[in-house]
């Protein structure tokens, strides 16, 4: 696999999306790559930082109890 | 010994759809509200997705995955009943947007993408809603909700090829909007002007 090849798919690489023989030659190229390596890491931490960002709210205390009042209170 | 009374139809619907598909409530309310764009019409979406699915429980094959088929609901009440009146789809030709490597900007100044970690909550979900709705759409149930690709091509109804070049756009996107927020706030210096 070559460095191109290897931009193209690292984010199945990363999304654990590729078949085995792929995700295997992915990972030997990176080993053997450092700049590979280094763009797999910003990309690792880019998307681990997006869900950390995204994940922090969730649905409001008030619209839970509406919901379980329209569902079983009626 | 008289045998156990069996459960109540009702209550037995009533606990599994308390275990299979309440406990998705986070969930859809964050897509929600990157769908409508505002929290009182992700409030209604919800509730409606939720009383939606409840209705129709029992066209669910309990234990599969409830998550897709709730998403699925809640995309499809979006788009029939609140796109129209919040906002506008837009069409945009996925080809031609080139795709921009950030981590070729940073590479000399920040390979390790420290300048991230400046950028707060907020700052991050406004740049989500600035992606047009099928880029947005995409990076949301599989950045923030952890879905995969097979996943979301199910409810999104598009293949899982388009899946794939529809989030590599998108979080290239994405990249770029936060990298020029960062340049604009002086977190990083930035290698263009």
């Amino acid at each position: 696999m070559n460095c191109r090849e290897c931009a193209e798919h690292l984010y199945e690489y990363l999304d654990r999306e590729l078949t085995p023989e792929l995700e295997r030659e992915l990972r030997a190229h990176l080993d053997e790559c450092p700049p590979c390596g280094e763009h797999h890491d910003f990309e690792a931490l880019f998307l681990k930082f997006v869900r950390a960002r995204c994940r922090a709210q969730g649905a409001p205390p008030e619209l839970r109890r509406r919901i379980l009042r329209e569902l079983f209170e009626e | 010994m008289p045998a156990p009374t069996p459960p109540a139809p009702v209550d037995e619907k009533r606990a599994s759809f308390e275990r299979e598909a309440l406990v998705h409530l986070d969930s859809l309310y964050r897509v929600a509200q990157r769908l409508t764009g505002n929290a009182a019409d992700a409030d209604d979406l919800v509730q409606e997705t939720m009383l939606k699915a409840y209705r129709s429980w029992d066209q669910y094959t309990k234990g599969t995955n409830a998550k897709g088929w709730l998403l699925t609901i809640l995309r499809n009440s979006f788009i029939n009943e609140y796109r129209r009146r919040t906002r506008h789809p837009e069409s945009v030709d996925i080809d031609a947007i080139e795709p921009f490597a950030v981590f070729q900007d940073v590479q000399e100044e920040d390979p390790q993408g420290a300048f991230f970690d400046r950028i707060v909550d907020d700052e991050v979900l406004r740049a989500i809603d600035t992606l047009p709705e099928t880029f947005r759409e995409t990076v949301v149930l599989s950045d923030v909700e952890g879905l995969s690709y097979q996943e979301i091509a199910r409810i999104l109804k598009v293949p899982v090829g388009t899946v794939k070049s529809r989030l590599f756009r998108a979080r290239q996107m994405l990249q770029r909007k936060l990298y020029d927020y960062a340049v604009g706030m002086g977190y990083i210096k930035g290698s263009k002007p």
